[in-house]
Parts: C-alpha cells; structure tokens; sequence
C-alpha cells in the first residue's frame, strides 16, 4: 500500500479558462483607476494585486500599478485593499461589466 | 389608489427600459438594486399601493450577484408565492469540518425533520435564478423594475434625500422615498456620507466556482449521500481550509452542480501572499475535499466581498427621506458557524418596506416617521443575533492561532491517538488524547477558561 495520502488529482482550471466562463460586455472604458499615480509609486505592499481574484491589478514598472479591468469581477476586494485609499472604482456605465449566470 | 393609477401602473411596467421615459415624480419609493433586499422592500411596498421604482444595474436581477449558498427563507416564505421559487436542493445535512494541512475532523448534522417541509427554510439556490423569480414577485405586486441601469448619487433638498441619479439619460429620479439595497458595495450610501466605508478587517473576500461533473451520473448524490432533492451544507475552517487566515471554505450541492468556495478577510488576504485563487485550488485540493471534487469542470467563477463587521458597523438605518437594507446596512452574519445575510436581506427589506408604507400613509418622509424600521429590526431576529455574536468575533480573533492551527491539528491528533491500534491497552491512548487536547489549550486551567471565553455559544 502507498504511504502517500490518498489525494485524488483535482484539475484545477487557469485563471484564464475561469474567467472565460463568465460573460464580459466591456463598457468601453475602465471603472477602475487609482486616483494619485505617485502614492501607487511609493506604495510597498501593492495590496490592490495581492488581493485581486481576476488579475486585473498587476505590477507596473513604475510602480503603478496596471489595471486590466475586462477581467474585473466587480468583487470590490481591491476598493478596500488599498490602505491607501487610493483606488477609484466606479460601477461599469449601462450594465456593462460581468454578468453571472449562476451566482 | 385610484382604478385610473391600477391602469397606468400596468402600461408603466411593460415600458421598453432603454427608451427614455420621464420617470421623474412618478413614484412614491425608488429601490436602489435588485437583490434580496431590495426586492423584499419593493414587494412589501407595492403590495401596500405604493407605486415603487426598482432599479438594478444588471441586465437582469441577481446577474451581478453572487453568493455561498444557502438561502434561509422564513421571511419569503410568507411575502411570496413560494412553490414556484426555483430552488436547487433543501439542506439535508450540515456539516463543520476542521481541516489541518493533512487531516479532517468533522461534526455532521442529518436530523430527520429536516426532511420534511418545510425543511428548516434552507435550500441551496443559484443567485441568477433566484434573484430575478424574486424580482419578478415584486413585479406582480405592481412594481417596475429597470434593469442596466446604475444609481450614481442621491439628490438632495436640503438635508432631505428625494430622489436619485442615474447613468440613463434622463438622469434624475425623484420620490419620497429611497431605499438604499445596493449590497455591501455600497458606492451610493458612501457617496452620500450615510455610512463610511469599511475597514479591510471587516470585509471578507470570497472566491466560488460552480462546478458540474460532465463524465459522471449521480456524481452529487453518491459522492454527498443525498436522495432526490436533499442536499448538503459543509463548511471547513483551519488551516487546511484557508491557511492562517480568518474564514474558510464551504461546499453546497446544487441540482446538478456544486459550488465550492473560500472567504476571509481581505486584512489576512494580502497578508497571505497567495492570492485568493491559489487559496481556492489548495482547499480544492486538501486531502479531505479533493474527492469531492474530483473530475469536475468549472462552470462559473466569481468573486464577492462579505461585510462581516457585526453589530457594531450597522450605521444610522434611516435618514430624512431614505432607509438602508440588506448587505449595504452590514446585516451579515458570518461567525464560522453561521454564515446568514439572505434572511437577514429579506427581513430589512421587509421591515422598511411596511415602515415606508405606513409613513406614507401618514404623509411624512423625515428620519423620525421611518424609527419604527430600525426599531423593528432591534426586536427580530437580525440585531438580536447580531448583537449575540458580536462578541464572538472579538475572542475568535484574538484565540485565532489556537482556534483555526493549535485546535485543528490537536483533535485530529487526539483522534488518531485514542483510536490507535497497538497492543497499548486503551486507557493509554485515552490518557495520551486527553494530554494532545490539554496541552493544546494550556491545560485545565486554559481548558476552563476557553470555555469561560466561549461559554454564550452553549448557553
Ligand atoms: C461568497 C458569499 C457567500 C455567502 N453565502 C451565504 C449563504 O450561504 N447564506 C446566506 O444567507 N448568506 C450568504 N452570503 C451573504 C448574502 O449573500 C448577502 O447577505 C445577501 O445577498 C445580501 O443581499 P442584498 O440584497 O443586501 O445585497 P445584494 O445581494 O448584493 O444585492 C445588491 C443589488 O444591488 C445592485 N446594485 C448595487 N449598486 C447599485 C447601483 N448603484 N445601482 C443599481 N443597482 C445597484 C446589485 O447589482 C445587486 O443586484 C454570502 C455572501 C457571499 C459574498
Ligand atoms: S492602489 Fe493602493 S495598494 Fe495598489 S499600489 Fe496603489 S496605493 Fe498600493
Ligand atoms: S473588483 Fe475584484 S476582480 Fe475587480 S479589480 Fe477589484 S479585486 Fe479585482
């Protein structure tokens, strides 16, 4: 008998395939911004990426953070991440934005 | 009202959303979203004659909502025609699991009432189904609804909340009343200083995948022991559930579908260096979920905060001219053991609905006409478990080490050893199991004063 404990292989899906199972109806532009660039850019702990589900706030090279909101789940989490206070988020205009269908 | 506005109200509702109609004091109340809360508030009011204004900036009711989960209804119930809600299953078991890196030790619940209607009112939903039929009840009531449409602000008159803005293009709305229902994102009540927004300590982030099992029959009802439409409620916490973090995962059976998922707190979340989909796939992965979960494939993905500041961050529930409901009031609860907010929405929504109702009939909109809301809430169920848990939150974080590491990892061990199979006579192991818990928690006299600590839970 195997000494390794019985783990069946559990595939788990990327990011990538997750995010295609919602519907994304892009508004356009983003809802999503930081409000003062040069906080972001002496920020440390860049707690907008770490706690973002999607990918959407990813490390800039300056700093900055870069914001690739059609991946935006709307979960809020990075609103209040940010110790900073220094995210902007809006609801996306008309509805657009992810739509689940379960929920 | 008058047989002319009954005929109008029906013309109203059939309105093309995207067209642009006047909608400007047309109404008695504006719903600020469509979810559980809302729509309770908006059927209570339609149901008492209000000509009410729901608005939901989804493409439908519940397409932006996302939830657990176990919908409580006692108060549905009663405001609805229930038989026809689309349900997935009713909660058969539930089930608490402690989970350390490698072993389970589970508390299982299946008493037989639960059975029987009308099964304890908990039944798992999915929120794209429930949320438009709830909708939809609110409509039939006289309500009209609009959809894609996003509240942006409130107006005011002087200190008086008497309408709000859109993104539509006729932009303003006015009515006496606003129910403020936009869930625990609340960009509106923030906007408009009628609550402040909450730390990350008291926001949980929550990550779920809807998974099906494409390549096996009856993988749900084999895998949970389930007949027909009992289903199952499991909750995990400890280490092996969500790392060293505040929260833990949970599993429901759907129809055909499960949904799996974890929540904790976003303060932990950042902390963790992990981001909280790699935190999915560890729990997914555990020893003791991973046949469960095996061989599925992701139908949905979603992410969603949970407000879970307790009693203490409920902010001021009425203004001149506007009640706050639901999620957007922090009306969750979320303990480890209970995680309620849909009861809780529906209730709120409820309760400021029949307040507004009454207000209106008395011709008054300030503060002091909608008291008996908050009031209302004060005596039912949802501060007084607020209230009664609030402490709860405080000790478990301070114990957490103990609680969600020390603890987990000392019963499984407790356990191994008291059941070990050597040729110890038994007392030996039964001694040394008691010594695994005792040492875990600082001997007798930690043993005494842990249960001291946490001695409201029983009593
Ligand atoms: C992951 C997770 C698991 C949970 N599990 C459970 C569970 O198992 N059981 C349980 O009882 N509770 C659970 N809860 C809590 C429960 O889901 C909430 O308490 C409940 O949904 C709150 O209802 P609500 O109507 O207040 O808010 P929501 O359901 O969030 O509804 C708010 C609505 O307002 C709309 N809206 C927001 N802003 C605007 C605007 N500006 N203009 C127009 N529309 C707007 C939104 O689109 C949405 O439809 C869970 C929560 C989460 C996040
Ligand atoms: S948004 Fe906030 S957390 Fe993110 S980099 Fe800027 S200051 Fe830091
Ligand atoms: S709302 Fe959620 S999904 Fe969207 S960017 Fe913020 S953390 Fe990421």
């Amino acid at each position: 008998m195997s000494v390794q404990p019985q783990i069946p292989p559990v595939e788990n899906e990327s990011l990538e395939d997750r995010l295609y199972t919602v519907r994304y109806d892009d508004p356009g532009d983003s809802h999503l911004d930081v409000k003062v660039a040069d906080v972001c850019a002496t920020c440390e702990t860049n707690d907008c990426v770490k706690v973002c589900p999607a990918n959407v706030w990813r490390e800039g090279d300056d700093g900055v953070p870069t914001i690739a909101y059609e991946n935006c789940l709307e979960c809020s989490s990075c609103r209040f991440a940010c110790t900073y206070d220094n995210v902007v988020w809006e609801y996306p205009k008309t509805g657009g934005g992810v739509t689940f269908k379960h929920g | 009202m008058s047989p002319e506005r009954d005929v109008e109200r029906d013309t109203r509702a059939e309105r093309d959303t995207r067209s642009e109609p006047n909608y400007d004091d047309h109404f008695d109340a504006i719903v600020v979203g469509a979810g559980l809360a809302g729509s309770a508030a908006a059927l209570t009011m339609a149901d008492r004659d209000l000509e009410v204004l729901l608005i939901e900036r989804g493409s439908s009711p519940g397409a932006k909502n996302v939830f657990g989960g176990v919908l409580y209804t006692p108060t549905i119930r009663e405001l609805t025609d229930f038989e026809t809600a689309p349900l997935e299953r009713y909660v058969s078991e539930r089930r608490f699991s402690m989970l350390s890196q490698d072993d389970e030790t589970a508390v299982s619940l299946r008493p037989g009432a639960w059975h029987t209607e009308p099964h304890n009112d908990s039944y798992t939903v999915l929120r794209g189904d429930f949320d438009e039929w709830f909708a939809e009840q609110a409509v039939e009531k006289g309500t009209t609804l609009v959809t894609e449409t996003t509240v942006t602000g409130l107006v005011r008159d002087g200190g008086r909340i008497v309408g709000v803005e859109t993104d539509r293009p006729d932009g303003t709305i006015r009515a006496p009343y606003v129910v403020l229902a936009e869930g625990g994102n609340s960009l509106v009540s923030e906007g408009a200083n009628l609550k402040s927004t909450e730390t990350r300590e008291n926001v949980a982030v929550a990550v779920k995948e809807v998974l099906e099992f494409p390549d096996t029959d009856d993988a749900i009802e084999d895998r949970f022991r389930l007949l027909e439409d009992a289903g199952a409620s499991y909750h995990y916490f400890g280490e092996g559930a969500v790392g060293d973090a505040f929260g833990g995962g949970f599993i429901y059976t759907n129809e055909d579908t499960i949904s799996v998922g974890v929540a904790y707190r976003i303060e932990d979340a950042v902390a963790a260096n992990q981001s909280p989909e790699a935190t999915l796939n560890a729990f997914k992965t555990h020893p003791a979920v991973a046949p469960l979960v095996r061989d599925a494939r992701t139908v949905e993905y979603a992410a969603k905060t949970i407000p879970e500041g307790g009693a203490e961050s409920v902010p001021e529930l009425v203004h001149d001219g506007a009640a706050i409901v639901g999620d957007a009031a922090g009306l969750v609860l979320n303990n480890g053991v209970h995680l309620e907010g849909t009861n809780m929405a529906v209730e709120s929504g409820y309760q400021a609905g029949r307040t507004i109702a009454e207000a209106a009939a008395a011709g008054r909109t300030d503060a002091g006409a909608l008291a008996s809301y908050p009031t209302a809430l004060e005596n039912s169920f949802v501060m007084k478990n607020l209230e009664h848990y609030d402490w709860l939150m405080t000790k478990a974080e301070a114990d957490r080490e103990l609680l969600f590491e020390t603890l987990p990892r000392a019963f499984a061990s407790a356990g191994t050893e008291y059941f070990r199979m050597d040729r110890d006579p038994k007392r030996v192991h039964e001694a040394s199991a008691k010594r695994t818990v005792l040492d875990a928690v600082g001997g007798w006299v930690g043993a005494a004063k842990l249960a001291f600590r946490y001695r409201k839970v029983v009593t």
